[in-house]
């Protein structure tokens, strides 16, 4: 859809065809032993990226398995040595400062010693989300124009610590701060072609978008202080706060749903490209959760009667046994029943994850991509190609470190 | 064979009507437009579309061309939705999918694997093994008691305890005659912790050493044993990995293992056994040498205490004629060395004629016989 000067962003993609594409791929990992891992995510993000439509051209995703896999080898040597080293240290200075704790305030200091070893993990997460944000832009081109980002992945990580720290030490008030400055750091280093994207906005204008979650935590401390006086002034009060706090903590958890989207919504509609291309985007808070809600629903269903029938197989096989006199010995008529069981198990668990791919993050995404509009598409033709990125790892510390989600 | 068609030149964003039709030669795609100054030429044998494309009606060619891409295709792309110059490209280009691989990606693959699989095997192999053992030593000693009580309890859950000490032993007369063997065991020893050695009510023919001294004996193991001395034989193993701290060893490595087999499985859908089984492989090797070391220990420990080290080999005897050996390639995977060999061995550290001296009377040996029968 467009009228020459912008254009609304539109999502084809089905999802019989993906939960297709996402089970014959989550068998194969299987059967691969999660080797093929890297070769599914990259032909459902394939299938993903060629869904997603601007102006009537498709985008297109062109990493491959094989760097991704390649970049996960790697990434597997750094970190198995990195963790291997850090680990000694700790434990040689925590071992040998704090031998036996005497004292309450040494064992916590040994505790906390030992969760430095979790907190060492730390700047690698931020790295690899900032590295795996990289690795996916620069594999993605529309109209054969590619899209790429800088190489300023420790400058992320050691900003996005400090963000971390600031929103910890401020309970939580300085969130807006991070959510904005983090993702300005990331789409002001962000290109399409030789063209760059800025961030524009304010990082108070956030607090508006935080709403429900102010209305979540004055209801549940409402709750509180209602059931502290209850006590001593009567009963009224005591069903005023049994109301209060799970109408409140609901409310809490919307309002951080409702934080994201709309956050999300207000920094798309800040950025600019090259200075000339504007964008707008207003996701509805209210047809994310219901599409979750209802993709639950639809994939709770479908993993009972999944479940139903291998129980029945299985009941139907054990039924020739007699467990009272086999005590706790093993017989050659279990080994079917096991089997099925375990096979049943990782296929259920393997349609689970292509059903929600299929039912729950496609639809949620579909919205998000119909929702965006491209204003002043003729400044588009005018941009030009970037060189290729090499990709450094492919995501591989993402792979590695187990982030990065179902896409 | 011609139609219309949408050209991205690689260059710039713009997108270009063009007009595609097979050459004169039939060898090749000549691609006219009003953007382009002369016509493209794409050679058949060159044409690649897309793969796992969402939309089946259209085809996105792109040619195969060395370049230092990702894949080895020019960056332009020739949109095709003419639906009969689509069925047409599909029934005559059989290349169309074909994967290009750069030269030297065998040797890249084996490069990465090989030293990704030396770190890890590194790691595994060298430096947890020897962090444990370092920090098996450095553990504080009240740690590792309520580190194996927590270990105990947990055990007495899986035999079916609904609370802890659900399932505990304690006939008076009983414990006295277990005490005795214990002590005559460890006589003249100074070990590292105090011993706690008990019984509990399972019918499971087993006995196992938690860290931290504590050593349960299943009550299934004293039904089975045709006397006292093979049940002394098979404390006497116990004590030998509570001397050698193999609970606590073990405990900690596989920790440490478990976290980076982690790593290198990931989040897929059975990764998780997967990462149980590698962890049983890899335990399984250094578990063989510790029972070794326990047998070793369990044989001097009777010699010393004036009983036959060749009661551990009835024991092992009892266990083979109840669940058999373990012969083939599952031998890797069992945590036990092979009974036959652990037989020989406890029969060839017996000396010939030592004096009949068992471990407990016929009395003691009744009372121990029957330390749960107080129970409910």
């Amino acid at each position: 859809m467009s009228d020459g000067n912008y254009a609304h962003g539109d999502y084809t993609g089905d999802g019989k065809a993906l939960f297709w594409l996402a089970l014959r791929t989550g068998l194969l990992t299987l059967f691969t032993l999660g080797i093929y891992r890297f070769w599914a995510k990259t032909r459902v993000r394939r299938y993903i990226w060629t869904s997603s439509r601007l102006d009537g051209s498709r985008f297109e995703y062109t990493g491959t398995g094989l760097e991704k896999f390649l970049g996960f080898l790697m990434a597997v040597v750094f970190l198995a040595v990195y963790l291997g080293l850090i680990q000694i240290v700790l434990f040689y200075f925590g071992l040998t400062i704090f031998a036996a704790p005497q004292t309450p305030e040494q064992a916590l200091a040994q505790t906390a010693g030992v969760s430095v070893s979790a907190l060492a993990l730390m700047p690698f997460i931020f790295f690899a989300i900032y590295r795996a944000r990289r690795y996916k832009l620069a594999r993605t081109r529309w109209r054969g124009i590619r899209f790429g980002m800088d190489k300023d992945a420790w400058g992320y990580a050691f900003r996005a610590i400090g963000y971390w720290l600031l929103t910890l030490v401020s309970l939580g008030l300085l969130t807006p701060l991070m959510t904005f400055r983090l993702e300005k750091y990331m789409t002001d280093r962000t290109w399409f072609g030789d063209a760059r994207f800025d961030q524009q906005g304010r990082w108070t204008a956030l607090y508006g978008k935080m709403k429900h979650i102010f209305v979540g935590l004055a209801l549940i401390a409402l709750g509180v202080l209602a059931a502290a006086l209850a006590a001593q002034s009567g009963p009224l009060l005591g069903v005023l706060s049994a109301l209060a706090i799970p109408v409140g903590v609901v409310w809490f958890v919307i309002g951080v749903i409702s934080y994201r989207v709309q956050s999300f919504a207000y920094l798309a509609q800040n950025k600019m490209l090259s200075g000339k291309v504007a964008f707008h985007a207003h996701p509805s808070t209210k047809t994310v959760i219901l599409t979750y809600i209802l993709g639950s629903i639809v994939l709770g269903i479908c993993l009972s009667v999944a479940t139903g029938i291998f129980g029945g197989i299985v009941a139907m096989t054990l039924s020739g046994i007699d467990f009272e006199t086999m005590n706790g010995q093993f017989q050659p008529g279990m080994i079917l029943p096991a089997i099925i069981t375990v096979a049943g198990y990782l296929l259920t668990l393997t349609a689970a994850q292509a059903g929600a791919l299929a039912a729950i993050t496609q639809p949620i995404l579909k919205h998000y991509v119909q929702t965006i509009t491209v204003i002043n598409l003729p400044a588009l033709a005018e941009i030009q190609q970037r060189d290729a990125d090499q990709g450094a790892d492919a995501e591989g510390f993402a792979d590695a470190l187990d982030i990065g989600g179902a896409i | 064979m011609k139609g219309d068609a949408h050209l991205y030149d690689g260059r710039s964003a713009a997108r270009h009507a063009v007009h595609v039709e097979l050459s004169r030669d039939l060898q090749a795609l000549v691609i006219t437009g009003e953007a382009l100054p002369e016509p493209l030429v794409w050679p058949l044998p060159d044409l690649r579309a897309l793969g796992d494309h969402a939309d089946d009606s259209q085809i996105v060619l792109a040619r195969h061309r060395e370049t230092e891409d990702e894949s080895l295709r020019d960056p332009a792309r020739l949109v095709v939705e003419d639906p009969e110059m689509v069925a047409w490209l599909r029934r005559t280009r059989p290349r169309l999918n074909r994967k290009d691989l750069r030269t030297g990606t065998g040797r890249r693959i084996a490069l990465r694997l090989g030293g990704a699989l030396a770190a890890v095997a590194l790691m595994l192999f060298v430096i947890l093994p020897a962090l444990a053992n370092t920090l098996a030593g450095l553990l504080p000693l009240e740690k590792e008691i309520a580190f194996g009580r927590s270990v105990k309890a947990q055990m007495e859950r899986f035999l079916g305890a609904t609370e802890v000490g659900a399932l505990d032993c304690d006939e008076p007369d009983g414990q006295a005659a277990l005490d005795r063997m214990v002590a005559r065991l460890t006589e003249g020893q100074d070990l590292d912790y105090p011993l706690e050695v008990s019984v509990i009510d399972h019918k499971m023919m087993n006995a196992f050493a938690a860290p931290g001294g504590q050593i349960v004996v299943v009550r299934g193991l004293l039904d089975k044993a045709d006397g006292p001395d093979m049940v002394a034989a098979v404390l006497a193993h116990e004590i030998g990995h509570v001397v050698h701290r193999d609970p606590t060893r073990h405990a900690l490595r596989s920790a440490g293992s478990v976290g980076l087999l982690g790593l290198v499985f990931g989040d897929f859908t059975g990764g998780a056994a997967m990462v149980f089984l590698a962890e049983r492989l890899i335990n399984a090797s250094y578990s063989q040498s510790a029972e070794a070391e326990a047998d070793a220990y369990a044989h001097e420990a009777l010699l010393a205490a004036g009983l036959p080290p060749s009661a551990l080999g009835d024991m092992f005897e009892t266990f083979r004629a109840e669940f058999g050996d373990r012969e083939g390639p599952m031998a890797h995977f069992a945590s036990h060395p092979q009974l036959s060999a652990r037989i020989a061995a406890a029969r060839a550290a017996t000396p010939e004629g030592l004096p009949d001296r068992p471990v407990l009377d016929a009395a003691e040996w009744q009372a121990l016989k029957t330390i749960c029968d107080g129970r409910g």
